[in-house]
């Protein structure tokens, strides 16, 4: 997963990589700090890049403009990503940009360092590409730093101090937090000769998260700001809000299915309104992961439908139907129509299940007509809430 | 860094003997007892633990658990954090192949994995796969058996349960697998779909590849980039997941994450489309297509593998 600016720079900083004096807030901030340079910057905080073209990176010039500023960037959705914070952080007075990473490359299994004596955001047009200097390294530290020796003396003489010291600092984070990339787009220098990070750019390992106490830290005393990855952490399943107007709920198990999924409803027209792997393997008889995703979905404002598909390659139907209808019945406030596809191991048994309970779930083992009829029904349930309007 | 070069002929016979490691956890017990249950030929189990109701002799160390039974492969259930070890092991002990099941392996784990084996040239498949089987021979993982069936497909898939739906639709439309491998969805991974193209494309009984891929990483690129390097003239019909995922948020699978212009959809569809594959956005389009390419019901004249199949595993080859 990727880290929010602002928690990218605090690792830098730790890591002695110098960046701009800085503050995160949040929605419904009180009053900010009296004391704050201006101008400044106001930059919002979303895992995704292009913040800049979409708005949501200001100058501000007096302290005045801040709270507006911030209320108003804390209203934009960039690239589908509510902007659920902004970093307030001071401005630099640059003389040159230089561009700086470490990253897996997942094909070969090495770690690629690349540096460019020229940054700023069109750091992937192919002019600057080409301008790139290349290193790749066996993934431990001194063949690393080995090749950040190799590109620095590859640099102009004015940027190799900047990067020679980075570089090194970068090399050591990324070993001991088992980061997948770091990038710093751009390195500032400065007149007085030292350097500064604009931008950081930090993707974490969520599978090494278990060894690594002070990342989980940070997301788990952050769960606003990363809420799947905080999800995740909690409660061991996946659960991505997608589209705040979706019409579709989806109670699904199975990463690469669930996508799909999504995806064979968007392609039908419909808007799913999250995605979903509940893993049925580690509901071990217990009801309670399924009564959070039911209630998650029922707040869906416009879901009309509800899609449930259980592929039960190696679990067992017959152990999944009671804990689905002990669920509902904790989660009243679910009304939309159910449309449960399984499939496998106990389908008989589970079918029989939900039959004798008389609730209206409609059963179906094609996930093509479950499809159909889960979307026929979303569409069904708006005309009846049209037609009771009129 | 070099990069060994990939493997010719079958990944390994039916009759190879395998070993279990991790054969006395919740999910190394049950799995075990399914593999044996399909007709694996499962040779002894490795654990740090006794168990008196194991169906299979338990050793310490992959190395005793190959002197005592001549077990050449591994399928391993450890947990994600004692997977690097188990690999360790599994080369120490003179395993030729290993297959990781478990979801969640440390990426820098899986860096120092890659490295081992490759340096002993030890085949590695996984990790975060429900692994590989030969349908109706061998099953090295949990691949689901209402999906598997011998065919004349070769299936190669990042997702295990989007490949059990395939594969469940195919064979109900009467195309079964000669081999299908999980490689995985994690980014950093022992075999890659690129990998597996050779083996497929040499393999006779094998007629069509089906591709289940999705967003993320550079793997579909890779394939497309194998398949003309091969000269591989077999159908292949590609089926990619994600194309509505959320940018920057890791979609269920770790490697199922797209930054900028790397790993999108429309790259991968692209880059399969020049190598001749046929790239479908819907389950149904690619089990139609297979049925049109390969005339109604393969599965009933399914390739019977030949009596001079070569026997054992192929290693990789040091350049």
């Amino acid at each position: 997963m990727m880290l929010l600016e602002h928690h990218a720079k605090q690792l830098l900083h730790g890591a002695g990589v110098p960046v701009p004096d800085g503050f995160i807030v949040t929605a419904g901030f009180g009053p900010l700090p009296g004391d704050v340079a201006v101008p400044c910057m106001v930059k919002a905080q979303v895992p995704v890049g292009g913040r800049g073209k979409a708005g949501g990176i200001v100058k501000v010039a007096s302290v005045a403009e801040l709270p507006p500023t911030v209320d108003r960037l804390l209203e934009l959705s960039i690239r589908n990503h509510p902007v659920r914070a902004c970093r307030i952080e001071a401005m630099i007075d640059a003389i040159s940009e230089a561009y700086l990473s470490l990253a897996i490359d997942a094909d070969s299994g090495a770690v690629v360092v690349l540096a460019a004596a020229a940054g700023g955001v069109d750091i992937e047009s192919p002019e600057m590409r080409r301008q790139l200097l290349r290193a790749t390294a066996e993934p431990d530290p001194q063949s690393v730093l080995e090749a950040v020796q190799t590109i620095v003396s590859a640099l102009p003489d004015t940027l190799r101090p900047a990067i020679g010291d980075v570089a090194a600092r970068l090399t050591k984070l990324f070993f001991e937090r088992e980061a997948l990339l770091i990038e710093i787009n751009p390195l500032f220098t400065t007149r007085d000769g030292g350097w500064i990070a604009g931008d950081a750019k930090i993707l974490i390992d969520d599978n090494a998260l278990p060894r690594q106490p002070m990342l989980r830290d940070l997301i788990e005393t952050n769960p606003d700001l990363y809420p799947e990855a905080a999800l995740k952490l909690a409660q061991g399943f996946d659960f991505v809000r997608l589209d705040p107007d979706g019409d579709i709920g989806l109670v699904t198990t199975g990463a690469g299915l669930s996508m799909q999924l999504v995806d064979e409803i968007v392609g039908r027209g419909h808007r799913p309104f999250n995605f979903c792997d509940i893993r049925t393997g580690g509901f071990r008889g217990d009801p309670s992961r399924l009564v959070q995703v039911f209630k998650w979905v029922a707040s869906g404002p416009r879901v009309r439908s509800v899609l449930m598909n259980f592929f039960a390659g190696n679990t067992n139907l017959a152990e999944l139907a009671p804990l689905i209808l002990a669920a509902l019945e904790q989660v009243p406030e679910l009304r939309q129509p159910i449309t449960l596809r399984m499939i496998g191991n106990g389908l008989d048994q589970a079918h029989a299940i939900i039959a004798a309970s008389g609730n209206p779930i409609f059963i179906e083992t094609d996930l093509e007509r479950a499809l159909d009829r889960a979307l026929a029904a979303s569409r069904e349930n708006s005309h009846t809430r049209v037609a009771a309007n009129a | 860094m070099h990069k060994p070069p990939p493997l010719h002929g079958p990944l390994i016979a039916a009759d190879t003997p395998i070993l279990v490691q991790g054969a006395t956890g919740r999910s190394g017990r049950a799995q075990t007892a399914g593999m044996i249950a399909y007709g694996t030929k499962i040779v002894a189990g490795v654990s740090p633990r006794d168990d008196e109701a194991s169906a299979i002799p338990l050793f310490r160390s992959c190395a005793d658990a190959v002197a005592a039974t001549g077990a050449r492969a591994s399928v391993c259930f450890v947990p994600p954090l004692g997977v690097l070890e188990a690999v360790y092991d599994a080369i120490a002990g003179g395993i030729e192949l290993i297959v990781t099941v478990a979801e969640g392996m440390p990426v820098h784990d899986a860096l120092k994995a890659k490295a081992a084996t490759r340096a002993a040239g030890v085949r590695w498949i996984g990790p975060s796969t429900p692994g590989m089987a030969i349908p109706g021979k061998l099953k090295m993982g949990f691949l689901p058996n209402v999906s598997l069936a011998p065919g004349s497909l070769g299936v190669m898939s990042k997702s295990g349960t989007l490949s059990y739906e395939v594969c469940y639709r195919l064979v109900k439309a009467g195309f079964g697998q000669t081999l299908w491998v999980g490689v995985g969805g994690d980014s950093v991974k022992g075999t890659r779909f690129a990998d597996l193209v050779p083996i497929f494309a040499a393999d006779p009984a094998t007629e069509g590849i089906v591709v289940i891929g999705e967003i993320g990483g550079r793997e579909e690129e890779e394939l497309a980039e194998a398949l003309i390097a091969t000269g591989c003239d077999k159908p292949v019909f590609a089926l990619l997941a994600g194309r509505s995922a959320l940018e920057g948020v890791t979609m269920g699978h770790a490697g199922a994450l797209i930054q900028s212009n790397v790993g999108t959809i429309d790259t991968k569809t692209a880059a399969l489309r020049r190598a001749g594959a046929q790239v479908f956005p819907r389950i149904h389009d690619l089990v139609e297509a297979v049925a049109a390419t390969l005339g109604a019901n393969a599965l009933g004249r399914a390739h019977p593998r030949p009596a001079a199949e070569p026997i054992g595993i192929v290693k990789w080859e040091q350049p």
